[in-house]
């Protein structure tokens, strides 16, 4: 966290490696949470690899977790949009590990939650908003306008604009509700932890943790609720 | 053991979108509002397109506010239903 928020982090490890900040094409560009971000691809991709390199019948440890988490979800998802959302289910899942690795990131001392970057909740979102619309575009083809339409055709040119915007609105909401929650969590860390060291932030550490799972998940179910309005029938 | 699950993942999946609320109500003015301003600069319609996007903004957040209503109470339906 640099000066943007007008405060300092006690601590950081990007800051210590002296990737704080980059000059990329002439330009000083703040680097440490595109760091954070690699970071978290590192641990999933490192979890990952070590988990299917000692795939057992009877899962221990790691893979116990990872079986019991993406099992939980992929129950979820198939009770909300039925079998054809295992489809989506790499995609979902890769949101909610990704989203959840880079949150509890900011409560580990010395690293810095990415999400609580604008910028790496609008690629997502950005992300997720084009791929619920080219999953539409390729289930329907020209047809998916319908989806924009309104449930009567003679309110179509009323409804037409109301859905642009209620769509639009969508990557807004997703960036500005993950950004906020976690950048005033990470904040308030830093506030209580200038206050009284440990003292205050301990107990804290329980609360954040509920609310950052809480927000990946929130992510995850957005996601899954808009391709799930993308493959279904208009209205 | 999975009626328990389901009863968690009931939970967290109300918590949310109960919580999604305000920021849907909110977010659809922000497109509107947005749209409006830029369809100004670009077009130098005056105030009018914001005034009229601005007001399609409201009726887009009050749109998702009624949908993300509707999908509750289904859910609470499909709750009872599956209790009895």
């Amino acid at each position: 966290m640099s000066a943007e928020g007008g405060l300092i982090h006690p601590l950081l490890l990007s800051e210590g490696l002296g990737l704080g900040e980059m000059t990329i094409l002439g330009k000083e560009v703040e680097f440490g949470h595109v760091f954070y971000t690699w970071m978290a691809l590192g641990i999933l991709v490192i979890l990952g690899l070590t988990v299917r390199g000692r795939l057992r019948l009877v899962p221990t440890g790691a893979q116990n977790v990872l079986e019991t988490l993406i099992g939980g979800l992929e129950d979820f998802v198939v009770s909300n949009i039925g079998e054809a959302g295992r489809r989506f289910m790499p995609i979902l899942c890769g949101i909610f590990l990704f989203i959840l690795t880079m949150n509890f990131m900011g409560l580990v001392p010395g690293l810095d939650a990415a999400t609580a970057n604008l910028n790496t909740t609008a690629a997502m979102a950005v992300c997720v908003f084009l791929y619920y619309n080219m999953v539409g575009l390729r289930r329907w083809g020209p047809a998916y306008i319908k989806h924009f339409m309104g449930p009567m055709l003679p309110l179509a040119p009323l409804m037409f604009p109301l859905e642009i915007i209620s769509h639009l609105a969508r990557p807004l909401s997703l960036t500005l509700r993950l950004f906020g929650n976690i950048r005033g969590e990470e904040l308030v860390l830093v506030i209580f932890f200038t206050m009284a060291p440990l003292f205050s932030t301990l107990p804290i550490y329980f609360l954040f943790g509920l609310a950052k799972g809480l927000q990946a998940f929130i992510f995850f179910m957005l996601t899954m609720i808009y391709l799930k309005g993308a493959i279904e029938h208009a209205h | 053991m999975e009626k328990r699950r389901g009863q968690r993942s009931g939970l967290w999946g109300t918590a949310g979108r109960a919580s999604v609320l305000g920021l849907h109500l909110v977010s659809g003015m922000l497109v509107g509002g947005a749209l409006g301003y830029f369809l100004d600069k670009h077009l130098g319609t005056g105030p009018w397109l914001k005034l009229v996007f601005f007001i399609l903004g409201l009726g887009a957040g009050a749109r998702n506010i009624y949908l993300d209503l509707k999908l509750i109470l289904r859910e609470q339906e499909e709750d009872a239903g599956s209790e009895k």
